[in-house]
């Protein structure tokens, strides 16, 4: 039987080779996303801990643990910490980066030998921090002996600055404690040898900084153990502080949740509890596990498209393989072979073909999943970030799971055919029944399926920005959705096509050469053989073009968002003092504030300018009674405010520079959000009455109602404590800086800077250093965007998207050519015979280009239409789900012409290839054996 | 004296085609000449170069040395699209195995290798197709497809596809082979009623010993050289 089926793998080469490349294709696919994904939430975790490390200055990854040991027999307590902090880190499988312990004793007193005037007694702690001296630089002095103590027997110790100046210890002087005492009875002495720092101040070994030191002096801490722990200890009275630290990389994201567990019992419920004081990385294991979950789960459902298209892929070709085998299967048949025999070879190679998938795919595989990881941006590319590729068990199952289907998908047809002899055949042949799902009305089912869908989100979109708020994960029904509706529109192209082409064909009727009727008959009559692959050029593409929408969609929009929402490139505002305090003293009673001072303004290299604006989100407007309405007030200069921020375009009935100079010629004008007309009442040319936060009265002339504004959210949604959502409308108005200036006297502004090309946030914040200003407010796009780019979902769904967009596209033009290649070869014999008629190789080529035309090219534009309108409506829910809470513009649907011009050079490639090889098999065609093909 | 026009006039042919390792001769200075309007068989077990020969005639594949006229017409001399319209407009196949197009119906198998020979559609063309499946007797079930028809039925409407254009010259390569015998006879009978009612010329190659009566001629190759 093996032999056979080598026999048999030998002699249909092409076609083995063919269902290799699917197997090996299908599992490298499937292999790739757990493995890029591992990878992906590997590297979020890290950036997580990372970003910690930059923002907050230190290792995130440690605990700390005090204890208190009060004369404690035997040293139980100390012993059992000490234990602790061995074995914590195998605990918790990660590599200890650092074990650092702090012992410290009960403040003492201790006198100086040297009978000094200056200095009475001194109340010290006589302390020990482990491997100090390694990590320590001396100011001056030395550090203590290995030993400890000096030849006198007195115990060596350091101070630091601070302990120094308020000790006012000298180096070299000698020191006798009142009542500590050693082991033996005598009262110790010891002599301060120097003074130590920090060597390197981001050191992560410095968990108490040397600067709180001021009442310690450290010692040899294995002196320090022999003397005051273990049988000694029940003498002491220490606090015991223990460190143990770990490197961070070694919490990947599969061991993160085991950690987390473990942390959070030993912190909450552990026998330790009280000993350890909640470690920081808990913090940020938690929120991250949180947003994982969100993350995993959006994921997973919009990687299962790509899936289906891949065991689509399989299907098809091991479809094709059996059909062109039909002949060959009930010619065994018919000679007695049993079923089981012929389902057996079958087994056997495809079993062959899966191993060998397997083994050329997990490799093919990893190189997927790192190119996904170099990806920044949907299909951009970044050389430099590279993805740790780790081997998860969650991989391992994928695998199987591939393989497994492979082989199934190859085998199981062999069911259906090892039943049909070669009688069956001839009969089956015969029918020319509709398709199982032509019969059912699946294009119809799925399309009502989808369009329900649709109708429920649609009316609920609201529903759709509170999941987003709450942190659920992309509702698995609205992706499922869209996806069905491409199905569904695709059946229902198949159903159509064969009417559109008996259209084309009987309009044309008298006209068409041999080589077209030929074609239309062969679509007319053989058209369903076709279905799958073009249900296939459908799906891909219209897919493709999907997902290329919604990844750019999703990430235009959130950047559109900050662009808009930040208002301008820098705003800063500085703490502004008044003359509050010394007022009451001086009895001035009128407030006022001091304006700093602006000349340094002009000292922004980074600016192309700046525009002061008054900015207010406690102002009000008083209403009947005794209520008020929060207004956000802002005074501009209209030229300066123009010219230093934009709007997109299309968001207000007028261009944004209309309003501006509406509000500029009207002295006394004021511009108002939408609102105030809708939910207050105001129109044009009604004079506003409003108080800043200071119950400064000033009034305006409407001049025009603005819907949007730099900055400027009309609704605000939070989800208050009960888990319900609650929107509030916010209320803005504009007045002219002057106006309000002449009214108020100084007033408090921000600077808001555009920025010029090439500067980055880096510059900013240095200026800020440099002028030592004291900010209350500091908003800095190019930083806000960053955290935009790089949030972890985004992230994750442009990796996913743009691994399902190149599956897609590579599927599409591998499946497509094997299969026509495949079709053509079956067909070889009826070609020779055409031949022998005389129809001549022009003629055929004509034919076949028909074909291709039908299925092929007809796909194609049904495939990138069926996208179009996918993407045109269900792209905006999408993007709703994916959208930040603060969403304000509206949503803009972004097609990339790049991304379309992409798919369109893949697809012209595909047919360039398929004519090429079209033309090859054409020419290369012997009549005479083609002929002879027919008579075995 | 002006010399005779044969429908078929092969002069010393050979064909030798290449193998693996040296080159095998299929045919060995072949001659022969037909008569128009004559059934001839061509005879000979199964690897004696009646299929080649019959290739070679049909303008299907060129000889090594040697010259075919049709007609008086040299096919060495003619371009690869005369011997195109050759095919279309002057010779009809009839194939060993079953050689209609399977997407299209008995009519339109029939019908279309009148397209090809450049025959207009019209009730003329319509009504040479009926005459034709007529004539090979499968007039009631020319709008059947050919998966829906035996392996006889369908030979028929091989030989009506044949005839259609009116061809001077037929070529049917072992057309009763895969024929119970009694349709053997039928076919073969056929051939021999077209040469008489169409003036058509048939060349039939096959290994049946019942048949060969019928034949005006015959031609046995063994080994590739003709031996009768």
């Amino acid at each position: 039987m093996f032999k056979i089926m080598l026999q048999k793998l030998v002699s249909k080469k092409w076609m083995n080779l063919c269902l290799l490349l699917g197997s090996v294709l299908l599992i490298a696919t499937v292999v790739s996303f757990p493995l890029y994904q591992a990878a992906a939430y590997d590297r979020m975790l890290q950036d997580v801990f990372r970003n910690y490390q930059a923002q907050e200055g230190d290792w995130p990854a440690y605990f700390e643990m005090n204890a208190a040991s009060q004369k404690d027999k035997g040293g139980k307590t100390i012993t059992k910490m000490e234990n602790i902090l061995g074995k914590i880190s195998g605990d918790l499988g990660v590599t200890p980066k650092m074990q650092v312990y702090y012992y410290s004793l009960t403040q003492t007193m201790m006198a100086s030998t040297m009978n000094r005037s200056d200095v009475g007694n001194i109340s010290v702690r006589l302390s020990c921090m482990s491997d100090l001296d390694q990590h320590a630089k001396m100011l001056s002095g030395d550090m203590y002996s290995e030993s400890g103590l000096n030849e006198e027997g007195e115990i060596e110790v350091v101070v630091s600055q601070a302990g120094l100046v308020n000790l006012k210890v000298l180096v070299g002087e000698s020191f006798e404690f009142t009542d500590l005492k050693n082991a033996e009875g005598k009262k110790i002495r010891l002599k301060v040898v120097g003074v130590f720092d920090k060597a390197d101040a981001g050191d992560v070994y410095w968990r108490v900084d040397p600067d709180q030191m001021d009442l310690i002096l450290l010692m040899q801490p294995e002196l320090f153990r022999e003397m005051f722990t273990g049988d000694n200890a029940g003498k002491y009275t220490m606090n015991c502080s223990y460190f143990p630290m770990f490197e961070y990389e070694d919490i990947t994201a599969a061991k993160m949740n085991g950690i987390l567990e473990k942390v959070k019992y030993a912190v909450e419920e552990g026998p330790y509890k009280s000993t350890i004081r909640q470690p920081a990385f808990l913090d940020l294991m938690e929120n991250y596990a949180k947003k994982q979950g969100r993350i995993q789960a959006t994921l997973v459902i919009l990687q299962i498209p790509v899936l289906i298209m891949l065991g689509a892929f399989l299907f098809m070709i091991s479809g094709q393989m059996y059909d062109m085998e039909r002949n060959e299967i009930s010619v065994i048949k018919s000679r007695g072979s049993s079923r089981a025999q012929i389902f057996r070879l079958y087994l056997y190679q495809s079993f062959f073909l899966t191993c060998v998938g397997g083994v050329l795919g997990v490799p093919l595989g990893t190189l997927f999943s790192r190119i996904l990881g170099s990806s920044r941006n949907f299909l951009e590319f970044e050389a430099t970030s590279n993805l740790q590729i780790v081997y998860t068990r969650e991989a391992l199952y994928y695998t199987l799971g591939a393989m497994l289907a492979t082989l199934l998908i190859m085998t199981l047809p062999a069911i259906k055919h090892s039943k049909i002899s070669i009688v069956n055949l001839k009969q089956q042949k015969a029918l020319k029944k509709k398709s199982w799902w032509e019969k059912i009305f699946l294009d119809i089912i799925l399309l009502g399926v989808s369009g329900y869908g649709y109708y429920s989100f649609s009316k609920n979109t609201d529903n759709l920005a509170v999941n987003v708020l709450k942190g659920e994960p992309l509702d698995p029904l609205l992706y499922i959705s869209s996806s069905l509706f491409i199905m569904g529109l695709g059946l229902l192209f198949l159903r159509l096509q064969p009417y559109l082409i008996q259209l084309v064909y009987l309009c044309g009727k008298k006209f068409w050469k041999p080589a077209s009727y030929a074609s239309f008959m062969e679509n007319q009559k053989n058209g369903r053989k076709q279905q799958f692959i073009m249900l296939f050029l459908i799906m891909t593409i219209s897919l493709g073009m999907y997902h290329a929408t919604v990844a750019r969609t999703i990430l235009q929009n959130a950047v559109d968002n900050v662009e808009y929402l930040d208002g301008a490139d820098v705003i800063l505002k500085e703490v502004w003092s008044d003359n509050s305090s010394a007022s009451s003293e001086s009895g001035d009673s009128a407030f006022r504030y001091f304006e700093p001072d602006v000349t340094k303004y002009n000292t922004m290299d980074f600016a192309q300018g700046y525009a002061k604006v008054i900015y207010d989100t406690n102002a009000y407007i008083a209403k009947s009674g005794n209520s008020r309405q929060t207004i956000t007030l802002m005074g501009i200069h209209t030229k300066e405010f123009g010219t230093n921020t934009s709007m997109p375009a299309g968001l207000n009935e007028k261009s944004y520079h209309e309003y501006l100079n509406e509000l500029a010629v009207e002295e006394k004008g004021i511009l108002v959000s939408e609102n105030f007309k809708t939910k207050l009442g105001y129109k044009i040319g009604d004079t506003v009455e409003y108080k800043d936060n200071k119950d400064n009265k000033a009034s305006g002339v409407i001049v025009d109602f603005v819907s949007y504004w730099p900055g400027y959210s009309p609704t605000h949604t939070v989800i208050n404590p009960d888990g319900e959502p609650e929107t509030t409308d916010e209320y803005l108005l504009i007045a002219h800086y002057n106006a309000l200036r002449q009214t108020w006297g100084v007033t408090p502004y921000e600077i808001w800077i555009s920025m010029k090309d090439g500067y980055s946030a880096q510059d900013v914040y240095q200026w800020v250093e440099e002028n030592n200003l004291h900010l209350t407010k500091y908003v800095n796009k190019a930083t806000d965007m960053e955290d935009t780019m790089s949030d972890p979902l985004l992230q994750g769904t442009n990796g996913v998207l743009t691994m399902g967009f190149i599956v897609t596209l590579l599927l599409c033009a591998v499946g497509y050519l094997i299969y026509w290649v495949m079709s053509i070869k079956s067909r070889e014999m009826i070609f020779g015979v055409l031949r022998a008629c005389g129809m001549h190789k022009g003629e055929l080529f004509h034919m076949l280009m028909n074909e291709q035309l039908f299925s092929g090219i007809l796909s194609i534009l049904a495939g990138i239409g069926i996208g179009k309108l996918t993407s045109w409506l269900f792209v905006p829910m999408l993007q709703m789900a994916y959208a930040a809470a603060n969403q304000v513009i509206p949503m803009r649907l972004i097609t990339n012409p790049s991304d379309m011009i992409r798919l369109y050079i893949v697809i012209a490639g595909v047919v360039v290839v398929c004519l090429a090889v079209l033309i090859i098999l054409i020419f290369k065609m012997n009549v005479a054996k083609a002929l002879k093909l027919g008579e075995e | 004296m002006e010399e005779k026009k044969y429908a078929i006039e092969v002069n010393h042919i050979d064909r030798i085609f290449p193998i693996p390792g040296g080159e095998f001769q299929a045919l060995k200075d072949i001659n022969a000449k037909v008569e128009a309007g004559t059934l001839t068989i061509l005879k000979g077990r199964s690897g004696s170069g009646k299929t080649t020969l019959m290739n070679i005639i049909g303008a299907l594949d060129n000889p090594t040395n040697g010259s075919v006229c049709l007609d008086g017409v040299e096919l060495g001399k003619l371009s690869d699209k005369e011997k195109e319209k050759l095919r279309r407009k002057q010779l009809g196949f009839v194939f060993q195995a079953v050689s209609l197009i399977p997407t299209m119906n008995a009519f339109q198998n029939v019908e279309f290798s009148m397209r090809l020979a450049g025959i207009k559609a019209g009730k003329e063309r319509d009504r040479r197709v009926e005459e034709c499946l007529n004539l090979v007797g499968l007039g009631k079930r020319m709008h059947h497809m050919p998966a829906e028809m035996s392996g006889g039925e369908q030979q028929r409407v091989a030989i009506a596809r044949a005839i259609a254009h009116s061809p001077k010259l037929i070529l049917a390569d072992e057309p009763t082979a895969e024929l119970d015998s009694a349709m053997a006879a039928q076919v073969t009978k056929l051939f021999q009623e077209m040469t008489r009612k169409e003036n058509i010329t048939i060349l039939m190659t096959t290994h049946d010993v019942g048949l060969m009566d019928a034949g005006d001629m015959i031609i046995e190759l063994e080994n590739g050289q003709r031996i009768g």
